[in-house]
């Protein structure tokens, strides 16, 4: 997709609302449903999609709106089948609403139409299916085991239109590769899915106990949200603990100063536009924090004597973080970023990894313009001269792309 | 092992006798039903998650009031559920050390809370003679609460009286802190009490499927949590390891001191997060010499004002390491404390106020620090026995160290019968010869 104009974005994501109460009010007309059964299960859609859920740092957010959004064609079905309008109007004035409160709480347009897209376009997938397989399926809900084919039926399709529209809709500025955006909902498939089966939990026990289907779903789904939580929790503490660690040559004088950091950030930057997935992404942080952290040896009276090589400081990081016993992975990426990505003689050396690959450059990059003074331009053809040999000219031209998209070289760059 | 078969032989014999008992009284369960539940059951026992110190999350009392609640409403509940909780007897623990004691007496003291909280199910939902509509859930839910706590409380002793009797010298302490669970534990036998009548009333597998469902996930969610913990932990002892590497003289230190520290905790019956606190503080809280330069803490003799100066930072420098941080924060409190002493005096960072006392925990891993200090080889000395360094930690009780943690330190290493320091308890005199360096509390 082309990038858009301020301007036609804001256009666009006017008639977001617009568009979504006309099919809001149309269906509603073809609704089975009572009017006060859609509007509580509208307004429920509003209040729960404000609510969020801990999920990984991968971008996604994920809030319990999905849990009210696959209850509600279980709840809207009876003898006549699933109640397809009713559903479908209150995801249109559901939407419609979730977007004033978002647009008017001050959300940019260019994340806010492509979010309520992608969440409407879910939606709809989801109804569409569920009603078509119950038709295929079954008529009515029995509580049978024989229930649960459409709806994980549908909620497959919900997943693929969610992905499909993930990595098409972006508006602004490209740095993510659509690759990386599609495989990050994949990182917190087990929130999503987690919701869903909520939802539809308390659509079955709805159907047969009425309101004590609240309470009742809601435990175990209590439980699930805090795990969720403390996943995350502990998921940023280990973060800031290992970036914390990594500091600890820059505290005591023998390291270099916000060099892990900026290295770090890049590193990370071009494995996202590389289309790396989140799991990949995640190590390659580690790696990148600390990969310098050898330096710490570099008070010992016998290594300032005897003299030491960049080789050495890569294999002393390497030796420092294989201690703890669930790094070794990254220990040995961390090892193998001093080596050149491939052997004299041969197209590739499949033993570097694509992280090692990408810290090598991202570490290279900064030293030349944040040690050495270079610009941006000669510090990228420094790279490029080396890409020979030295540094893998998929990321190097992935790092041009990343800093064209960022404004720093104005002009592309020619080899 | 006599201890043992005095407690095994009766608690099995237990077991067997409600279980035989109970089976002539009451009416059998449904057996496909029971199987099914009682696979979920053994799964979410052998899968059970560390949430913290010791203490194992387990929703499979969830699964047991599910079983439950519906074998009391549809037949009868004691036999079936005192059955099914001893199949939990096994542990995977069990399996990998070849253990024969826990398994029997968890046989018979699992079969007898299952029973005890059978009978209170049966006793309160017996009456609704097979049928539960919706108005019956108030009671379903009291009576499983009540059952849940039963078979938690019934449970809770027995384990007590085993381990007081088998262990006597065992530090009882997480055991006794057992309350603490007995909340949670009741919510969880609320819900899965619940989730049976639900079923009951709406007749629908479905929900059955969907709950298992949501719960999986949660407990998924929950097990990633404990390795992701077990991961972050490890990642703080690698960086430890590093650091001793610097010196040969104090390898395994900070293992030790958290050991030490963990042992002094347990004494004072902390509960498991202020126990957790206490560990992870023993083991940051020498981060700090990692920026220290390294001939200084190799340095044999005195060392000079401005070397002194510089060895002191490392209590500073682990608050600047660990500054972003924020779930370490009360640890690096602890941490940076561990030089202050009791009366007021000592160096430290923000955990040492001039002229106040320390938090508890810093007296506690101060003396935890001091007495691996003294009970370990330096570069400047030999170790000294166990003996003198208790007996220098008493003489200093009051002024650089916390009495009631030197108290409490001395009672739990009585208890757990192992020796530190040079074996030969080197003659008074000698001792305080070695001893006598000022750093000796100061370089641990």
């Amino acid at each position: 997709m082309a990038e858009w104009s301020p301007r036609a974005t804001a256009a666009l994501s006017w008639s977001f609302p617009v568009l979504a109460l006309a099919m809001g009010g149309l269906s509603a007309t073809q609704a089975a449903s009572t009017p006060l059964y859609m509007l509580v299960a509208s307004l429920g859609l509003i209040l729960a999609s404000m609510v969020g859920v801990a999920t990984s740092d991968s971008g996604n957010r994920l809030t319990t709106g999905i849990a009210v959004a696959s209850a509600i064609p279980v709840v809207f079905s009876g003898g006549y089948g699933v109640d397809t309008a009713g559903a479908l109007a209150c995801y249109g004035f559901g939407m419609a609403g979730l977007w004033a409160i978002r647009h008017f709480s001050g959300e940019r347009h260019e994340e806010l139409l492509p979010t309520m897209l992608r969440r409407l376009g879910g939606y709809i997938a989801y109804v569409m299916v569920y009603s078509a397989m119950r038709v295929g399926v079954l008529t009515d809900l029995s509580g049978g085991w024989e229930d649960l084919i459409p709806f994980f039926g549908a909620v497959a399709a919900w997943l693929g239109v969610e992905v499909v529209l993930r990595a098409l809709l972006i508006l602004g500025p490209r740095e993510l590769s659509r690759a990386y955006l599609a495989r990050a909902l994949i990182q917190d498939l087990n929130v999503f899915v987690g919701l869903a089966l909520t939802g539809a939990l308390f659509g079955e026990l709805f159907l047969a106990l009425g309101w004590w289907a609240l309470p009742i779903a809601l435990l175990p789904y209590s439980f699930a949200h805090a795990a969720f939580k403390r996943f995350q929790e502990t998921k940023v503490t280990y973060k800031q603990t290992i970036r914390a660690l990594a500091r600890i040559p820059e505290v005591s004088g023998l390291g270099v100063d916000g060099h892990a950091d900026r290295t770090t950030a890049l590193a990370t930057s071009i494995a996202k536009e590389l289309g790396l997935g989140p799991h990949q992404v995640e190590a390659l942080e580690f790696a990148g924090l600390m990969h310098d952290i050898g330096r710490v040896s570099l008070n010992e009276p016998q290594i300032l004597k005897m003299g030491y090589t960049d080789d050495d400081i890569a294999r002393w990081s390497a030796e420092i973080i294989a201690e703890s016993p669930y790094l070794d992975k990254v220990a040995l990426d961390v090892r193998r970023q001093y080596e050149p990505y491939r052997k004299p003689g041969q197209q590739d050396d499949p033993e570097i990894s694509i992280i090692s690959r990408i810290i090598k450059v991202a570490a290279a990059y900064d030293w030349r313009v944040h040690l050495e003074g270079d610009t941006p331009l000669s510090a990228l053809e420094t790279l490029h001269a080396g890409a020979a040999y030295e540094y893998d000219p998929e990321v190097v031209a992935s790092l041009r792309r990343l800093l064209q998209t960022r404004g720093i070289l104005s002009r592309p760059v020619r080899v | 092992m006599q201890r043992r078969l005095r407690i095994a032989v009766p608690y099995f014999v237990m077991g067997l006798a409600v279980i035989v008992s109970t089976g002539v009284i009451f009416e059998t369960p449904r057996w496909a039903i029971w199987f099914l539940f009682a696979v979920l059951f053994v799964l979410l026992e052998f899968f059970a998650v560390e949430v913290n110190d010791r203490q194992f999350q387990s929703s499979s009392i969830m699964v047991v009031m599910t079983a439950g609640v519906i074998f009391a409403i549809k037949s009868d509940a004691t036999f079936a559920m005192a059955l099914m909780a001893a199949m939990a007897m096994l542990t995977p623990l069990d399996l990998k050390e070849r253990r024969w004691f826990q398994p029997m007496a968890n046989f018979g003291q699992l079969a007898l809370s299952g029973a005890v909280a059978g009978f209170i199910l049966d006793a309160n939902l017996g009456l609704l003679e097979g049928t539960v509509g919706t108005t019956d859930l108030v009671r379903v839910a009291v009576a499983s609460t009540l059952a849940a706590a039963a078979y938690v409380t019934v449970n809770n002793l027995l384990v007590h009286r085993a381990v007081r009797t088998v262990y006597p010298n065992d530090n009882l302490h997480p055991w006794s802190q057992m309350h603490v669970l007995l909340g949670g534990q009741a919510a969880m036998g609320l819900l899965g009490g619940l989730i049976g009548a639900a079923y009951l009333i709406a007749d629908r597998p479905a929900i059955l499927v969907l709950f298992v469902g949501v719960y999986g996930i949660g407990h998924m969610s929950l097990y990633a949590f404990s390795q992701l913990r077990a991961s972050h932990l490890g990642a703080i002892r690698g960086f430890v390891k590093t650091l001793e590497a610097k010196d040969m003289y104090t390898r395994g230190h900070t293992e030790r001191v958290a050991y030490f520290a963990q042992l002094i905790g347990e004494e004072l019956a902390f509960t498991g997060t202020q126990l957790e606190t206490v560990k992870w503080a023993a083991l940051i809280h020498d981060l700090g010499k990692l920026a220290v330069p390294t001939e200084l803490i190799r340095k044999k003799g005195r060392l000079d004002d401005g070397e002194y100066d510089e060895m002191k930072s490392h209590a500073h420098l682990v608050e600047e390491i660990l500054a972003e941080v924020d779930f370490l924060q009360p640890m690096v409190d602890i941490a940076s404390g561990h030089h202050s002493h009791y009366d007021g005096n000592g160096y430290g960072g923000r955990g040492h106020k001039e002229g106040h006392t320390p938090s508890l925990e810093a007296c506690i891993v101060a003396v935890a620090d001091s007495f691996d200090a003294m009970t370990s080889a330096r570069s400047y000395r030999m170790a000294l026995s166990q003996q003198y360094a208790l007996a220098e930690l008493r003489r200093h009780a009051g002024g650089q160290f916390h009495p009631d943690v030197v108290d409490a330190f001395e009672r739990a290493l009585a208890k757990t019968g192992r020796r530190w320091g040079a074996r030969h308890s080197n003659d008074e005199e000698m001792a305080r010869r070695l001893a006598e360096e000022p750093e000796l509390t100061l370089r641990g």
